[in-house]
């Protein structure tokens, strides 16, 4: 119903209390926060949980959302943090660069149908890279975002980022040489 | 890019890693002057864009999420909106009241039927009104009644956003006709005020 340039929009609405603009903002971006949890924690039931407590989270958090950055960003570095603190089990993910080197935590497979096999193992792949990697990869590659984007949604470096592709892609490539 | 000690490279020197990042952006067939002619790059950026194709399958999958998200994302929200309530029925067998917002959402959803609409947002009293009025009926109020009654009277404040090319005041008076009707009819509310605003227009 309405247009992608919009969201500033409906978020000054939603800042003025009517909340009827927030729920238009939560069936837009529902879907991301979805994704992005699912491809960072690899469970459903969880990925469920963290979406719904992220765009909460959002909810509480509008009326100080100043707009420097797009709402998908803010959105996306909110998810990002709460899979990253449920990955290290609370441990601080709030550092300066979320990307900071943080211990291998594995997953269970991705459970989408097309291509069940094949997606299922590279979910697996990913979900077996060190946080900062498969952090990088989902927004990057399965998110589609620039780098300069993740690095400001990770208050991380371009360089940083770029880093930690190549070492993921390495990985990646090497895990999945039997799905040639 | 790659570490000095960390690169792997080619016979000609091409660095591996930032292959795969060609191939991995979707420039694999973009070869530069060098790769032209190189038959070390053209063979790796072949073996790359095989292996990395089950990754570029998967990005190509979007998972969705549960019907339901959305609904529980914004039943828990509702839970931490203060709301004012309508008492519809008040009598010695109890009462029935209806939360201002489901006001506001059948408010907006009458609006959104009028042509010339493009979005239209629905808020029904603010909190800090809320408060005042459950002061200011504190004293008055049935014994069965929920908090914060406000009586039979509706007050709904609806933002629009209308689509350019209909006179805008004709769009604007035909949602507060639309609207009003939609909540005397479907509420039994003896008094309704419909404030609206026309905040934005598109052609979109």
């Amino acid at each position: 119903m309405v247009a992608d340039s919009d969201d500033a929009y409906l978020v000054s609405r939603a800042q003025e209390g009517y909340l009827d603009a927030f729920e238009l903002l939560v069936e837009r971006y529902a879907p991301l926060a979805y994704r992005v949890a699912l491809r960072m924690v690899g469970d459903h039931h969880d990925a469920q949980d963290l979406a719904q407590e992220s765009l909460v989270a959002v909810w509480r958090g509008i009326a100080g959302f100043r707009g420097e950055s797009t709402f998908s960003s803010w959105l996306y570095r909110i998810v990002t943090r709460r899979a990253l603190n449920r990955l290290t089990r609370g441990r601080s993910s709030d550092a300066i660069d979320l990307l900071a080197d943080l211990p291998d935590a594995s997953t269970g497979p991705d459970d989408a149908a097309v291509r069940k096999e094949t997606i299922d193992a590279v979910s697996a792949a990913v979900a077996a890279l060190p946080l900062a990697q498969r952090v990088a990869v989902v927004l990057h590659h399965f998110e589609g975002l620039s780098y300069a984007e993740v690095a400001v949604i990770t208050r991380s470096s371009v360089p940083a980022i770029r880093s930690h592709l190549f070492r993921a892609r390495r990985t990646l490539t090497t895990a999945l040489e039997q799905w040639r | 890019m790659t570490n000095a000690d960390d690169a792997v490279r080619l016979a000609c020197g091409a660095d591996v890693d930032e292959l795969l990042e060609q191939v991995a952006e979707g420039r694999g067939s973009q070869r530069d002057a060098h790769q032209g002619q190189c038959v070390h790059c053209q063979a790796a950026i072949t073996e790359l864009s095989t292996r990395w194709e089950p990754v570029a399958a998967a990005t190509r999958h979007a998972p969705q999420p549960p019907a339901e998200l959305s609904s529980l994302v914004m039943q828990s929200i509702g839970r931490l909106v203060k709301d004012v309530w309508y008492t519809l029925q008040l009598t010695e067998h109890g009462t029935i009241s209806v939360a201002a917002r489901v006001v506001a959402k059948l408010a907006r959803d009458a609006a959104r039927r009028v042509p010339g609409v493009r979005v239209a947002l629905g808020r029904s009293t603010e909190s800090r009104l809320a408060a005042i009025v459950e002061r200011a009926t504190l004293r008055h109020r049935h014994p069965h009644a929920a908090v914060g009654v406000l009586g039979r009277t509706a007050v709904v404040e609806l933002a629009l956003a209308v689509e350019y090319g209909p006179a805008v005041h004709e769009v604007a008076l035909a949602v507060r006709n639309e609207v009003s009707a939609e909540l005397r009819r479907n509420l039994e509310l003896d008094s309704v005020v419909v404030n609206v605003t026309v905040d934005d227009v598109s052609t979109e």
